[in-house]
């Protein structure tokens, strides 16, 4: 059943620079997770894109990226569905 | 604050939420001002495994289709800063 989404998760993983990837659902349940993305982190990240999407509820929720000096974290909420990609940044 | 290009509105506040400065859209967004504020705890907790206990996260950005919220923290204070997005002319040719 979740082949579709493993194949997207495989698909996000292969991408350059990228180190983690998570999918979760509107309860904050871990769908698909893979790299360094931890299981754990997913009901703080669909609490993160809530959170967000607070700001301007009657606009598509946003995109949230959290910086570090050298790691990125991009969360997106597509309906109930949350995704997140940690990323390296890369060389510049 | 007011000379950042691009800028629509800007909230100053300590980090506990009040606010100290704020003009343009963002002109006394208590509302906004207590999101970030729960949105930045949020972020303190996230995966330890992906970032380390000593990576601590300097800058969040949350972008809609036409505009985005930088979010940094410097000096015990909280900066909010609300941008356009153009979409330059160049591109658009491109795309035609």
């Amino acid at each position: 059943m979740e082949k579709e989404l493993d194949k997207v998760v495989e698909e996000i993983m292969s991408t350059p620079n990228v180190n983690g990837c998570l999918v979760a659902d509107h309860q904050g349940l871990c769908l698909a997770s893979k790299g360094s993305a931890h299981v754990d982190s997913a009901g703080i990240i669909v609490a993160i894109s809530e959170q967000a999407c607070k700001i301007q509820p009657n606009l598509k929720p946003p995109t949230v990226c959290l910086e570090t000096d050298n790691k990125i974290c991009l969360i997106q909420r597509h309906g109930t569905i949350t995704g997140a990609i940690f990323k390296q940044k890369g060389a510049a | 604050m007011e000379k950042i290009p691009d800028q629509l509105g800007y909230l100053i506040l300590t980090e506990d939420g009040a606010v100290l400065e704020s003009g343009g859209d963002l002109e006394n967004d208590e509302r906004v001002a207590t999101i970030i504020t729960d949105l930045i705890s949020l972020s303190n907790s996230i995966d330890p495994v992906a970032f380390g206990p000593e990576e601590k996260f300097k800058k969040i950005s949350i972008t809609y289709d036409d505009h985005w919220f930088s979010i940094c923290i410097s000096n015990k204070k909280i900066y909010v800063v609300k941008r356009s997005i153009h979409t330059s002319s160049s591109e658009i040719a491109v795309n035609v």
